[in-house]
């Protein structure tokens, strides 16, 4: 909960609409990241990730599974997310649910693509091991442990460290093709790696007056009027979107915002290789 | 099957009354009033504290001491197969209520009435012994909160197999049927606030595991202490005096 007094207010607002936020950042800044891979040691991928005072951890766990008979040349993912109470105390009981909710929803829109199974950021059909038979299920766990805003890019980040962070083992398969199921062996030693490259990151644009900033603190969201969250891969291409708040926006703000998100994004994947890069660096030597 | 080898050492490599690595860190949650990590090998915590603030359902206000209250929570991913629980169950209300009973016992609640102190305890990684973890981390968040507490309360387990007392059971230990004794000490006053035990130990053996149990606490209680005079001094400096 925030509280803030009509002094704050009218701070953040004025400091927001001359692009000098409270914490020093212009419009389009966002807070320092810190990266550490493999948190998680029981499972196959894991990142903590921070920015600012937002403290998020994803962990990754593969298990064998059956395809669904729609699409039997892909593998499952499922993402949860839950909202720990030490975040905040109205997380108790059943408090983080809803939000806990929302933010599995976006994280499965930005990052899952539509429901036929097209156009994902993550390439499923790496995940099959017998055509629809055998398939991995990846299921991709979030946590926020501490909040201050900007969840879900926060969250995105994660899950991009912790799928590139993930091993799956290599799986033989017994060759007797008449066997409705086949026998297979999971190999201790050999792991695959992910292919993360095409893994989109999420940049949200929060409204605040006729101003529009990413990488919003708590203070900051809320005065919010409305937030887009946009994902966007690599090659710049928009893989998901998703619009919360309570106003409208203007269409032609939308596109506005996209074309901003297309740049931040371009400087949020370059920092968040790099820093996915020294989280590695670090742990292979530790 | 074989617990202790010939040699004295369990399947951890560790000597029978050897604890697990600690490893502590105040002030992980930034905008808690206090907070900590806490891990005991495999086994790591997060606990964090808010208050004393004001009682958020009127209706549980105590006009003679403040009311605490505890929440446990285990994420997915802590444990080694992966499993969704409903928030609430029966497991984790026990664990809230032991959590919240020895921490009560060591708040000085008279001092601060008409309050609420909230300890949330989120597990990240389970190896046995989350209750004895948990109640290290929530010990050293209300340090940091600055909470009136009559004494530190630390705790440790202890259990018995192969008729050898061990201290600090891991997952595997604590899976394999023999008793499991969880003490809670307040370490400089001597005194023993939580005590639970399972399965059935002949009443001589109890009094060895029972001390390796309270000798486990002594020791995790040094270190917190260390811990804290560390922070203290960081907390100085940081003043500039």
């Amino acid at each position: 909960m925030v509280g803030l007094s009509e002094g704050e207010k009218e701070f953040i607002k004025g400091g927001i609409s001359q692009d000098l936020r409270a914490d020093g950042r212009k419009r389009y800044t966002y807070r320092p990241i810190y990266i550490e891979t493999g948190v998680i040691p029981q499972a196959n991928g894991s990142a903590r990730v921070r920015l600012g005072s937002t403290d998020v951890i994803a962990s990754v766990k593969a298990e064998l599974g059956k395809p669904s008979p729609m699409q039997p040349d892909k593998g499952k993912v499922a993402i949860f997310v839950d909202c720990s109470p030490t975040a905040e105390p109205i997380f108790e009981g059943r408090g983080g649910e809803e939000l806990s909710a929302e933010l599995s929803g976006a994280l499965q829109h930005c990052l899952l693509g539509a429901k036929s199974g097209s156009g994902p950021g993550i390439d499923l059909s790496s995940l099959v091991v017998v055509e629809g038979k055998i398939c991995w299920d990846l299921y991709v766990d979030g946590l926020v442990i501490s909040s201050d805003g900007n969840l879900l890019d926060a969250l995105g980040a994660a899950i991009k460290a912790a799928l590139s962070n993930t091993g799956i083992p290599r799986v033989h398969v017994a060759v007797n093709a008449a066997d409705e199921q086949p026998e297979v062996d999971i190999s201790d030693e050999e792991f695959l790696q992910f292919d993360t490259s095409g893994v989109p990151v999420i940049v949200t644009l929060t409204k605040v007056g006729k101003h529009y900033i990413v990488d919003a603190t708590s203070e900051e969201e809320s005065q919010m009027s409305s937030a887009v969250s946009i994902s966007v891969n690599r090659r710049g291409h928009i893989c998901g979107m998703i619009k919360r708040g309570g106003q409208g926006l203007d269409p032609s703000v939308i596109l506005d915002m996209t074309s901003v998100a297309n740049f931040v994004s371009r400087q949020l994947i370059e920092k968040l290789d790099s820093e996915i890069a020294a989280a590695e660096a670090d742990e292979d030597e530790s | 099957m074989e617990y202790v080898s010939p040699e004295g050492l369990r399947l951890d490599g560790r000597r029978p009354t050897e604890m697990r690595q600690l490893r502590a860190e105040i002030g992980a949650v930034a905008k808690a009033d206090g907070s900590a990590v806490f891990e005991m090998g495999n086994t790591k915590v997060i606990a964090a504290v808010y208050g004393p603030r004001e009682v958020q359902n009127w209706s549980q206000q105590m006009s003679d001491q403040a009311l605490v209250r505890c929440e446990y929570s285990m994420a997915n991913f802590s444990t080694g197969d992966r499993m969704r629980k409903p928030k609430g169950d029966r497991r984790s209300t026990e664990i809230s209520l032991v959590i919240r009973q020895t921490m009560e016992a060591c708040i000085l609640t008279h001092l601060l009435p008409r309050s609420q102190i909230d300890i949330f305890v989120q597990v990240l990684q389970a190896d046995g012994g989350t209750r004895s973890a948990c109640i290290n981390a929530a010990t050293l968040a209300l340090a940091d909160a600055g909470i009136p507490m009559r004494d530190l309360v630390t705790s440790c387990s202890s259990g018995c197999l192969n008729r050898t007392p061990l201290l600090d059971l891991n997952y595997v230990e604590d899976s394999a049927g023999g008793p499991d004794v969880t003490v809670g000490i307040l370490p400089t006053l001597d005194k023993v606030t939580l005590l639970q035990m399972d399965a059935k130990l002949p009443t001589d053996a109890f009094e060895d595991v029972m001390q390796l149990a309270i000798e486990g606490c002594k020791a995790i209680a040094n270190y917190i202490k260390e811990v804290l005079q560390e922070n203290t001094k960081q907390l100085e400096c940081r003043r500039g005096l």
